[in-house]
């Protein structure tokens, strides 16, 4: 079992450049980043090129870990889930612009059916947010997760929920209020 | 943050926003400025990444062992080095790199093996080389890039074994370089906290099983060393 002391200490050491905390820092979170990058791009190869991607930035930003206050897993996930959506936010606008057609481009923005892959990957625990989701309205909550797991702006969150784009502002504003209510009861 | 007020209430959401990736860029690169100088904004930010993070953390699934291989060709360069950037590119293989071991013999023998060390811009050369010939490695680093070209002119890891190389600055432990490339000639990156600590450091290559030492340390033979020298 891999803690968190061990994490944080393999970070250290892959800052100093130590190359073989380097690798047992891919052996133990390689599968849980590689997780992250299919729940969210569903796709095998992209997957594997965001992952590969994941661990040069660990190893040049492995100093920065601590700057934002985050905990080392935290920290690595978020760097998994924000490389997966960039990627994600090219293929769209890379599709929308061979596409051409704004229509097509919209019908890219309708709340996807869950894949195969990530079926098999969001199958995990349920955690305190998805509870805290639970207790909003399901197309807020959908848009959350639509916000973080897809990389939707506003405008893009407009459009698949139909509304005005401030209108999809507040409603999104005061949903995250009740989540932060929710989230510290 | 002021306690309670509508201040709180926008800071609360403008953290949860910047979690979420919602912020324009100017907008998200001022927030990023405020959270370096404010740590209840951290905290704030720290609870919405933390919580957000389980949205995305699914089951584990074991990536092909094609991702590592490509991780350490990018980032360490087992690829053949970049045409270009080295005067090594000139050797045009073996005879001139049996010339250059040869030229390094006599560069030994008139330095000697304790040169004068120097951090300067001065390009480093080590040979490398085993007690009975069987395996020898010229290295040269430069400092203004942190790469070290390797060219392994005889000898060749057992079947399921890697040659790994190390860094052994004075009294210290070794330190991993990496591991020598497949290939006869490639290129690694020393790592730029260990740049300065080339200059009269000794390399080694030690016997380790394929992927490297799991330990971070030796674990097998040194079958081959040599001293970091002055090229000039």
């Amino acid at each position: 079992m891999v803690t968190r002391a061990d994490i944080e200490d393999m970070l250290a050491r892959t800052a100093m450049g130590d190359r073989a905390a380097f690798a047992g820092l891919y052996r133990a979170t390689s599968a849980k980043l590689f997780g992250v990058a299919l729940r969210i791009l569903n796709d095998r190869g992209e997957a594997e090129e965001v992952l590969q991607e994941v661990f040069v930035r660990i190893w040049h930003k492995a100093d920065r870990y601590r700057a934002n206050g985050l905990s080392p897993m935290t920290w690595l996930i978020t760097v998994a889930r924000n490389l997966s959506i960039d990627r994600l936010r090219r293929l769209r606008a890379a599709g929308a612009a061979q596409g051409g057609d704004p229509d097509a481009a919209v019908a890219q923005l309708a709340d996807p059916a869950p894949g195969p892959e990530a079926q098999i990957v969001a199958a995990g625990e349920r955690t305190r947010l998805d509870a805290c989701l639970d207790e909003l309205d399901g197309a807020r909550a959908g848009a959350v997760r639509g916000a973080y797991l897809e990389g939707l702006s506003y405008a893009e969150l407009a459009v698949r929920h139909e509304v005005p784009l401030n209108t999809m502002r507040t409603w999104l504003r005061r949903s995250l209020l009740k989540l932060r209510e929710c989230l510290s009861r | 943050m002021s306690e309670g007020g509508p201040e709180r209430e926008d800071d609360r959401i403008r953290a949860a926003e910047y979690a979420l990736g919602l912020l324009a860029e100017a907008e998200a690169e001022a927030f990023a400025t405020r959270l370096r100088d404010d740590p209840e904004l951290r905290a704030e930010y720290a609870l919405w990444a933390t919580h957000l993070a389980g949205l995305a953390d699914g089951d584990k699934v074991t990536p092909p062992a094609r991702v590592w291989q490509g991780i350490e060709t990018g980032l360490f360069g087992f690829a053949p080095a970049a045409p270009g950037r080295s005067r090594w590119r000139y050797w045009g293989g073996w005879g001139l790199g049996a010339a250059l071991a040869g030229m390094l013999v006599v560069l030994l023998l008139y330095v000697g093996p304790f040169g004068p060390p120097t951090v300067s811009q001065a390009e480093l050369v080590a040979h490398i080389e085993a007690e009975s010939g069987d395996l020898r490695v010229l290295a040269g680093y430069d400092a203004a890039t942190g790469q070290l070209e390797v060219s392994r002119i005889a000898g060749e890891p057992a079947p399921g074994r890697s040659f790994e190389l190390w860094l052994i600055a004075g009294d210290a432990a070794p330190v991993s370089l990496g591991l020598l490339p497949e290939r006869a000639r490639g290129v690694l990156r020393v790592p730029d906290a260990l740049g300065p600590q080339m200059a009269g450091a000794t390399l080694a290559i030690s016997d380790e099983p394929a992927g490297g030492s799991p330990t971070g340390q030796p674990t097998g033979a040194v079958l081959a060393a040599g001293q970091v020298i002055t090229a000039s």
